[in-house]
């Protein structure tokens, strides 16, 4: 390889390691795999510097006895996990016999022309899954020119899917908070792939609220002024806080609850998806029996009352009760995109 | 979900690892290879941590909750790429100490053994 430039050798040497890293699990592969490059292209970077070519040997040798080493520590302990998760010596929490049923809708409202809302509802098939991870809800409403809201919140949606049941922690309200980061970095990455210094045009964001419906909880994962409630007999109670300017005086005592109402600038978001760190709220409520829980863009919530959106839900059947929300908001000049989804504990 | 509140002490005692990583992050947020650099001169290059093992260990150490990522930036003492930085969770921090201690009873027993045993050359068999 001598007759080989520098900047070659260190391209093949690149792709050489790249290649050698799909001996690990898929699933270390997709937590790890960058960042073990980026570290790698530091290494090869110091060791030639420090010690030249015997540098890179070294390297090499280290490089590849590790390799070797962790390959086969992360095979046993994907071997262990699937053992253990074979004959249930996995400690579990207590079986939860959940019943949930959903129902979820869509619309692009009567004044826009691109629905940039994304929603998803997932219940697992398998029990088991169900039991560990629950069944997740996810609601996001894309802001930005050119599209790019509608690309942001499903790339929201389904990253947060993903990413939710691919972690393994025993902590899911942590898990979730790092669903919702991931889905924020993915959004941020293609934000700078546009334009390392993104304009206000181009950039695209979104926000998202997301639940998971667990044994005798729900928690709740939200950034933006799209919401989730709990509808409780006769009572409907908002779990998660607004993060758009208004709300954030409201909170500070600066407005009052009437002027927020009729705000000029209730409509701008103080915290979204798509920015380069984004702080996630979390919340853990407790849910019981026949309790239903709604998530929606503030295409409804800022439209029609709290009120009224708990005398639909509690009145009406999931399917039903999703239709007549959609409606009243059209009813109301639909002047945004509107999602709700309606999940229940039976 | 009735989680268990975790006591620090179920984490003891820690990897060889996991300690050395901990102790990195102890004085402040890095990325994965600032942590190895750290590593490496705090042992004077006697623990050259591998890639595979690092971030192995950082995965699990997530997952565990002892530490949290804190955002992707570029390290100004490096390049311009933007490396994700991890820090130590409260719980995580929790669990350090503990360790440490665990560790200074050791070798305080350790000490007093040998006094005891070898009063004539203390600190040596």
């Amino acid at each position: 390889m001598g007759d080989l430039s520098p900047a070659h050798r260190q391209n093949l040497s690149f792709r050489l390691y790249r290649l050698l890293l799909f001996c690990y699990p898929p699933a270390f592969r997709r937590a790890c795999m960058d960042e073990m490059l980026q570290t790698f292209r530091d290494c090869y970077r110091e060791a030639l510097q420090l010690q030249g070519h015997r540098g890179l040997l070294r390297l090499w040798q280290w490089l590849l006895r590790d390799l070797a080493i962790t390959v086969s520590v992360e095979y046993v302990r994907a071997c262990i996990k699937w053992l253990k998760q074979l004959f249930a010596l996995e400690e579990r929490q207590v079986q939860f016999f959940m019943n949930i049923t959903f129902a979820q809708q869509t619309d692009i409202g009567r004044q826009r022309d691109v629905n940039e809302d994304s929603m998803i509802s997932v219940l697992p098939d398998d029990p088991r899954q169900l039991n560990e991870k629950g069944a997740l809800f996810v609601v996001a409403d894309g802001l930005g020119g050119h599209t790019g809201g509608e690309l942001a919140s499903e790339l929201a949606v389904n990253t947060v899917r993903e990413a939710y049941y691919q972690d393994e922690g025993s902590d899911r309200a942590a898990a979730l908070q790092r669903a919702v980061q991931q889905a924020n970095t993915r959004i941020y990455q293609q934000n700078l792939a546009k334009s390392p210094k993104p304009s206000p045009e181009w950039i695209m964001g979104t926000t998202c609220v997301a639940a998971v419906l667990l044994g005798d909880s729900v928690i709740v994962a939200n950034v933006g002024d799209s919401r989730a409630y709990i509808v409780r007999g006769d009572e409907m109670k908002q779990i998660t806080h607004d993060h758009s300017l208004v709300a954030e005086e409201l909170r500070a005592g600066l407005i009052t609850r009437e002027q927020a109402k009729n705000h000029p600038q209730r409509n701008l978001i103080s915290r979204c998806l798509g920015e380069g760190t984004v702080e996630v709220d979390i919340f853990t409520e407790h849910v019981q029996t026949g309790d239903k829980l709604l998530l929606c863009t503030d295409g409804l919530s800022a439209l029609v009352d709290d009120d009224e959106l708990a005398m639909i839900v509690r009145r009406y059947d999931l399917q039903e009760s999703v239709q007549r929300l959609i409606e009243r908001a059209n009813e109301l000049g639909g002047p945004d995109n509107i999602t709700a989804v309606v999940a229940q504990v039976a | 979900m009735k989680q268990r509140s975790r006591e620090p002490e179920e984490m003891l005692p820690l990897t060889p690892a996991v300690l050395h990583i901990m102790l990195a992050l102890l004085d402040g947020e890095r990325h994965g290879y600032g942590i190895m650099q750290e590593i490496a001169q705090r042992t004077g290059g006697k623990m050259r941590m591998g890639p595979g093992t690092l971030y192995g260990s950082l995965k699990r150490m997530i997952e565990d909750g002892l530490i949290e990522e804190s955002g992707e930036r570029p390290d100004p003492g490096l390049d311009d790429e933007r490396r994700r930085y991890y820090r130590l969770t409260a719980f995580g921090q929790r669990v350090i100490h503990a360790e440490i201690r665990r560790l200074e009873q050791i070798i305080q027993f350790a000490h007093a053994k040998q006094l005891v045993a070898n009063p004539e050359t203390p600190g040596g068999a």
